[in-house]
């Protein structure tokens, strides 16, 4: 695959066939969505069997994939999240998310890192920068925001687990929502 | 409110996964034929990866990329070299029902996920009915109290029923004759407390064309830390505090 290839171009070609750009595409988006797995399923047994079938769906589904709807990672993570969040559903798993998580991390470290230079390099400056967008959320929008996304909670759920009436949870949450929104501007 | 606003408020719930089946459904009839909005769903879904992004990246295991990657090799790659024609009948046939199975399985995971889906959707809404039901039968609870909020300067005519359930510390508040609020401002209902020195929110509301509404609230404070209810406008979206003392409807707890 040319390695010129721009992020954007990865799911047409994936689409049309091209094992080289799907294998370019899970170097660079594994590490993120499985982050997002762990911190979702709270073990890396579920969490690799989900990113499995995140990246089968990829490769099976790249046609649907509309560049002007949004973002090649972003179209990624709506894919793991969603199955991510059916598996936590069904499964109903209890345990310390964060324990496990930390677990995760710290058994990983000797792996193979095969994404490019620059691509680490890319990923590594948006992190920081969506990392400064959520810290500019007051803490009590990005709970809300964070039950929701990463525990699959219901609006009634959120407000029972913080002890606050529906509709504050509900303006918490649209209020977070579109300071984040308005910050995606800048990462376009 | 417009109808754009309301249905921009459910886009930025459902980012996170946290719209009612009811507003999901809502949301996707208003977008299928509106451009400005469907734009607005899509940005706040971009949004939300937020969230995913900001977390520390985690290689997964390198027979992970295998697995997948080898996955995909025999669905991708036929080589077409010669071969005498009963292997390559058989190798089609093999192929073709081995695609089929292929198929079959993804109809089926498929078919799986979209069932899980509706079962979410009806689990939801049987949530909700249940939910309206508890909260309708709270009214003729023998504990529950009514209190009448009476119009103020801001809108004389104005007034509310609120049916306090103090057993399972919650409400619903009819409003009736309030004028419709501007599209950049909403109605808040404040909650002054006999134990706290600042309202606390109960919760952000529109008024539209009759002036009549309901507003349902959870999670009260117990009754005897609540001196009185008022509503004033503000900011779209509500404010941490009220801006003024300019009361649309107010009363005490007797």
């Amino acid at each position: 695959m040319d390695p010129s290839v721009k992020p954007s171009a990865l799911l047409p070609a994936v689409a049309g066939g091209d094992v080289g750009a799907f294998e370019a595409l899970y170097d660079r988006y594994s590490s993120t969505l499985y982050a997002l797995l762990i911190r979702v399923l709270g073990n890396a047994e579920d969490a690799q069997e989900v990113l499995q079938e995140t990246f089968v769906k990829a490769w099976t589904s790249a046609k649907m994939f509309d560049a002007l709807r949004g973002s090649e990672v972003a179209w990624l993570i709506s894919i793991a999240r969603s199955r991510g969040i059916d598996r936590l559903r069904a499964r109903r798993i209890r345990v310390d998310r964060e324990d496990e998580a930390g677990r995760e991390i710290s058994t990983v470290s000797g792996f193979v890192d095969r994404s490019g230079g620059a691509d680490k390099a890319i990923q590594a400056e948006q992190t920081v920068a969506v990392r400064g967008a959520l810290a500019e959320l007051p803490e009590a929008q990005r709970r809300a925001l964070e039950l929701a996304y990463f525990e699959g909670l219901s609006q009634s759920e959120i407000a029972a687990r913080l002890s606050e009436p529906l509709g504050t949870v509900k303006t918490r949450m649209q209020l977070g929502m579109k300071k984040l929104r308005d910050r995606l501007q800048e990462y376009r | 409110m417009t109808q754009h606003d309301e249905i921009e408020a459910i886009a930025a719930l459902d980012a996170v996964g946290a719209a009612t089946a009811d507003e999901v459904r809502t949301l996707d009839a208003h977008v299928a034929g509106c451009d400005a909005c469907r734009r607005a769903r899509d940005e706040f879904a971009e949004a939300a990866t937020f969230l995913a992004r900001s977390l520390e990246p985690v290689p997964p295991p390198d027979d992970l990329r295998e697995r997948v990657v080898d996955g995909l090799k025999p669905v991708v790659y036929a080589e077409h070299r010669f071969r005498p024609w009963w292997l390559a009948t058989a190798a089609t046939l093999f192929l073709a029902l081995w695609g089929w199975r292929e198929v079959g399985i993804r109809v089926a995971r498929e078919h799986i996920i979209e069932q899980q889906a509706k079962i979410r959707g009806l689990s939801e809404e049987r949530d909700r009915l249940a939910a309206q039901n508890e909260k309708l039968a709270s009214l003729a609870s023998p504990d529950t109290r009514a209190i009448a909020l009476a119009g103020q300067e801001m809108s004389p005519t104005a007034s509310a029923r609120v049916f306090l359930d103090p057993t399972h510390r919650r409400a619903i508040v009819f409003f009736y004759n309030l004028p419709s609020n501007p599209a950049d401002k909403s109605y808040q209902l404040w909650i002054i407390r006999g134990d706290q020195p600042n309202p606390q929110s109960a919760g952000v509301f529109d008024v539209t064309g009759s002036g009549n509404t309901t507003l349902s609230i959870d999670n009260l404070p117990v009754a005897t830390e609540i001196k009185a209810l008022a509503v004033t406008m503000e900011r779209r979206g509500g404010a941490d505090q009220p801006s003024e003392k300019k009361f649309y409807v107010m009363g005490g707890m007797s």
